[in-house]
C-alpha cells in the first residue's frame, strides 16, 4: 500500500485536485480514494487494462461524486444562475484556480476546443454525451476532439 | 486490419480508458483488445499517455497524509468518509458482552444438560440390570419354593408313612463290597408299595454307564424292583419303586444302565433282612 502510494499518490492528487479545485477536500479524498483501493483490490482485473487507469477512475469518480453532492448541498441560494453559467463558470474557473494553485497545465498546450471537450471529460465530470449537448456539437465530434487531443498528449509523452 | 483502424479512429478507446462507455460498451471494447492485438496496443498507448500525464500534473500531498490513511486503514470499521455517525460503540461492545455471557450460559447448560443425561442414561442401565438380577433371583426363589413343597410334602408322607403300622422301615446296611453304604426302605405290606428314602440313603455316585438296582428276595430268588441314580444334586426324597406282596429281604446291587435279569452278587453294596 505505501509503494502503491508513493507511486501513484501524487499523480491522484493531480487528478483529484483538478476536479475539486480544494486542496483540503482533495486530500481527504485521495485517502478515500485508497481506502477504496484497499478495499476493492481484488476487484482489479489486470486483463481489463493499467492499474493506473483503475485507480484514476475510482479517484474521478470519487471526486466528481463529492463535487456533485457538494454543489447540491450549497445551490441553496444561486441555483437557477449555477445551472444556467454552469459550464461557462466552471472553465473559468479552472483556468483561474489553475493558475492559483500552480499547476502546469498540459492540456493547455492543445488547441482550444481539443482542450475544451477534454477538460469537461476528463476533469468536469460530463459524459461526452453531455459535453457534446453543452457545447452545442454533435457527437461524434466530441469523440473525434478527445481522440484527437489524447493522440496529442501521446505524442508529447513519447 | 481496415475494420480495426476504424474502430481505433471511433475514438471509443478513449472514452473506455477514461471511464465513459456502458458496460455493455465496455465488454465489447475488452472482447476487441482480447481478439485483435492492435486494439490492445492503442489501448495501452492511450492508458500510458494519460498515466503520463496524471504524473506530469502530479501534486504532492501533505507529508503525514499516509499516516493518517494508515490509521484509517486499521481499524477495520471505517471504509469510507461517509456522515454517519460512528456506531454507539459503548451499546455494542455491552450488546456483545451479554451476547457472549448469553453463548457461555448456553454452553454451560449444555454442557450440563449433557451430563445429566448420560447420568441418567448410566443409572437406567443399572436399573435395567438390577432388574434383571432381582428376575433371576425371583426365579430362583420360586424354583427353591417349589423344591420346598415338595420337600415338604415328601416329608409329610415319610411322618405320615411312620405313623401307619403299615409301613415297614428297612435299613440296608453296607456289605463287604461297600462298608460305608447304607440305605433306608419303606414297603407297605398292605399297598405293596416300595419307596426309597433318598436322604437317608449313603450311596457312591453312579456313573453314567451304571445304575443301582433294588432287588426284593422272595422264596429265596431275587426279585427286581427298578433301577435309581445317586445324586448328590438333586432334590427328591422319595423314590418310588415297582411294587411287591412279599419280601424276605431287600438288596442293592450296582449293574449297567437300565439294570440286569439277575443281580451281579459281587456289586451288591446294601442289603437286609426283613425283620417282622
Amino acid at each position: 500500500m505505501r509503494a502503491l502510494y508513493d507511486m501513484y499518490g501524487a499523480a491522484l492528487l493531480g487528478v483529484i485536485l483538478r476536479i475539486t479545485q480544494h486542496t483540503e477536500l482533495a486530500e481527504d479524498l485521495l485517502q478515500e480514494t485508497f481506502l477504496k483501493i484497499w478495499h476493492a483490490a481484488e476487484k482489479y482485473d489486470a486483463t481489463k487494462g493499467r492499474l493506473f487507469t483503475w485507480m484514476m477512475n475510482i479517484a474521478r469518480n470519487l471526486a466528481i461524486d463529492k463535487l456533485r453532492s457538494k454543489d447540491f448541498k450549497n445551490s441553496g441560494k444561486n441555483q437557477d444562475i449555477e445551472n444556467n453559467v454552469a459550464v461557462i463558470d466552471n472553465q473559468k474557473k479552472q483556468i483561474i484556480n489553475i493558475e492559483l494553485l500552480g499547476l502546469r497545465d498540459l492540456v493547455t498546450g492543445l488547441k482550444p476546443e481539443l482542450s475544451n471537450v477534454l477538460e469537461m471529460v476528463y476533469y468536469n465530470g460530463f459524459t461526452h454525451a453531455e459535453a457534446a449537448e453543452a457545447l452545442n456539437l454533435p457527437l461524434g465530434t466530441v469523440k473525434t476532439r478527445i481522440r484527437t487531443a489524447i493522440v496529442e498528449l501521446r505524442k508529447q509523452f513519447n | 486490419m481496415e475494420e480495426h483502424k476504424a474502430y481505433i479512429e471511433s475514438g471509443i478507446l478513449e472514452l473506455y480508458v477514461l471511464g465513459q462507455l456502458s458496460a455493455p460498451e465496455m465488454l465489447e471494447v475488452e472482447r476487441m483488445a482480447a481478439s485483435a492485438p492492435e486494439i490492445k496496443r492503442e489501448l495501452e498507448a492511450i492508458e500510458i499517455a494519460l498515466e503520463a500525464y496524471a504524473i506530469e500534473n502530479a501534486v504532492d500531498p501533505r507529508e503525514n497524509l499516509f499516516n493518517e490513511l494508515e490509521a484509517k486503514l486499521n481499524p477495520v470499521q471505517q471504509t469510507s468518509f461517509s456522515i454517519q455517525p460512528p456506531p454507539p460503540v459503548r451499546v455494542e461492545q455491552r450488546s456483545n458482552k451479554s451476547l457472549i455471557y448469553a453463548l457461555a450460559a448456553c454452553v454451560g447448560l449444555l454442557v450440563v444438560s449433557g451430563i445429566a443425561l448420560i447420568n441418567a442414561h448410566v443409572e437406567l442401565g443399572k436399573a435395567q440390570q438390577q432388574i434383571i438380577a432381582l428376575r433371576t433371583e425371583t426365579d430362583r426363589y420360586a424354583k427353591g419354593m417349589n423344591v420346598l413343597k415338595q420337600t415338604n410334602t415328601e416329608l409329610q408322607t415319610v411322618a405320615d408313612m411312620i405313623d401307619d403300622p403299615n409301613w415297614a422301615i428297612v435299613q440296608l446296611a453296607g456289605t463287604r463290597t461297600s462298608p460305608a453304604s447304607k440305605m433306608m426302605v419303606y414297603w407297605n405290606r398292605k399297598s405293596q408299595d416300595v419307596v426309597l428314602d433318598k436322604s437317608r440313603m449313603k450311596l457312591p455316585e453312579n456313573d453314567q454307564a451304571h445304575q443301582y438296582q433294588l432287588w426284593a428276595l422272595v422264596g429265596g430268588k431275587p426279585v427286581d424292583l427298578g433301577v435309581f441314580d445317586v445324586k448328590t444334586d438333586s432334590a427328591q426324597i422319595l423314590l418310588r419303586m415297582k411294587e411287591i406282596p412279599n419280601a424276605e429281604a431287600f438288596a442293592v446291587t450296582l449293574e449297567k444302565r437300565g439294570g440286569s435279569v439277575n443281580p451281579t452278587m459281587d456289586q451288591m453294596v446294601v442289603f437286609a433282612g426283613v425283620s417282622i
